[in-house]
């Protein structure tokens, strides 16, 4: 399973509707060990929804998904031990209400990797530690700012030891002056060799933090490309199109 | 009768009437909680027939009169051969009707979760149980304490049945008619009970009001 050349995540041909619309085309991606790809694109362009489909919060009508070279599974607790070996942090953080930012972290690894209280624990403050939030800990979310609850999110995701992380937005919902510390800790986990799959509008980080562009528009993959080239000379006209929709803002 | 003459002459009866009246809510509530959370389960796990059995149990047992029940299991399941004593008859029905509107009070309280937490629990690989116990019900429960508290209350006053069977030693309710049968008790006599259920439940409703700043989830 620690074969380097197959692929940690690869989406091969994924289709999908949600009733008339076509929100999935054709999509063929895949996400090399310690490669960190980023996907933009207009809102409505699928993007999150290819985000989801790989731990399956969202089905696929056709095509294949293959984790480390297996089949995601159906229903069951399969899926459930695959979806735990996959970290994934959302728009809106999804803490945990009852729960304080320490037992969030602590939680799954406790109830579903069965692992000792005492060594989830400690590895919880250190990860809370890592993302800077280690003074929050007996907290419950709604008492922290949203950059706050962000990084309680990533902690929590990394908490399960991920082989990948997939990021849906994770900025998207965030005050201006916290977008920042919230990358900073994505940077740093791409900087350790995560794998990560990042779907977000943050042109800057994307270009910073990429090993690979993928443009979505319309359900499809538009381009794929380095992100000096992306944003430099991208060869399709729809991605000079958002491009430069982005500048005249 | 006055009332000082009818708690010379009764006090100790009626002390033990409160003490059944209590016993009788707390086994009833215990019941119901215990049912209702159960169901509850049922009513939200993948499976979709368990799904609307569990609703069709609510919808029956929220919409049958605890005194018609109580009838059918002391007259009709004789027919069945299945005899049981009065007051496992009286606690079918006061555990079975509250477990229904207990149910209820959950659903509502599973719906101020809100649907990302449900995912992000799938996301780190909980599987429907893990997930239902240590995310669902802890929130539910937390959230329902104030109509839980209610339920308690309708719960202890439901336990009147208990008077419509011989029970041995009587309720509250049955202390009554048992004074009016022998002194002329009248309306004094109600009140006493009265007074004591009205005593209970608001003691419960100051318990219930405590718990639930204790344990409000902030959002």
């Amino acid at each position: 399973m620690t074969d380097n050349n197959v692929p940690v995540i690869d989406v091969r041909h994924a289709d999908k509707h949600f009733g008339k619309l076509h929100v999935l085309r054709d999509i063929s991606l895949s996400v090399n060990r310690g490669e960190v790809v980023v996907i933009i694109g207009p809102s409505g362009s699928g993007k999150s929804t290819l985000c989801r489909t790989i731990n399956r919060l969202e089905t696929i009508d056709s095509g294949e998904i293959l984790i480390e070279g297996v089949p995601i599974p159906p229903e069951g607790k399969k899926l459930a031990a695959m979806r735990s070996r996959i970290g994934m942090v959302f728009q809106s953080f999804n803490l945990f209400a009852h729960m304080t930012i320490l037992e969030n972290v602590v939680a799954a690894p406790r109830s579903v990797l069965r692992r000792n209280k005492k060594e989830a624990r400690e590895e919880a403050l250190r990860l809370l530690e890592r993302v800077g939030v280690a003074d929050q800990k007996d907290k419950v979310p709604a008492q922290l700012s949203g950059g706050q609850q962000q990084r309680a999110a990533i902690a929590r995701a990394l908490a399960m030891r991920p082989k990948a992380m997939l990021f849906d937005e994770p900025t998207s919902a965030l005050d201006p002056e916290m977008i920042g510390e919230v990358l900073t800790v994505m940077t740093e986990l791409a900087a350790d060799g995560m794998t990560m799959l990042i779907v977000t509008h943050e042109m800057n980080f994307a270009r910073r933090v990429a090993d690979r562009i993928v443009f979505m528009d319309e359900g499809a993959i538009v381009e794929e490309n380095t992100p000096k080239e992306f944003f430099e000379c991208p060869r399709s006209r729809r991605a000079r199109d958002f491009l430069s929709s982005l500048r005249d803002r | 009768m006055s009332i000082s003459a009818l708690l010379d002459k009764y006090g100790s009866l009626y002390l033990q009437a409160m003490l059944t009246t209590w016993r009788l809510t707390v086994i009833s509530f215990a019941g119901a909680m215990l049912i209702g959370l159960i169901v509850t389960v049922i009513r939200v796990c993948p499976i979709r027939p368990l799904r609307h059995l569990g609703d069709f149990y609510v919808q029956i047992f929220r919409n049958i009169p605890g005194a018609a029940m109580l009838i059918l299991l002391v007259y009709a399941l004789p027919y069945l051969k299945l005899n049981f004593p009065y007051e496992t008859c009286v606690l079918i029905a006061t555990v079975m009707i509250p477990s229904a509107f207990c149910s209820e009070h959950l659903m509502s309280g599973m719906n101020t979760i809100s649907p990302g937490q449900i995912e992000a629990a799938r996301a780190l690989g909980f599987t429907f149980f893990q997930m239902i116990l240590r995310i669902v019900i802890p929130q539910a429960l937390r959230s329902a304490v104030l109509p839980l508290t209610n339920l308690l209350v309708a719960t202890m006053l439901t336990t009147s049945l208990a008077s419509q069977v011989p029970l041995r030693p009587r309720d509250l309710t049955g202390i009554v008619s048992y004074i009016n049968t022998r002194d002329v008790g009248g309306v004094a006599a109600f009140a006493i009970s009265a007074a004591l259920y009205c005593f209970t439940g608001l003691a419960l409703g100051r318990l219930g009001g405590w718990i639930d700043r204790k344990v409000r989830i902030l959002r």
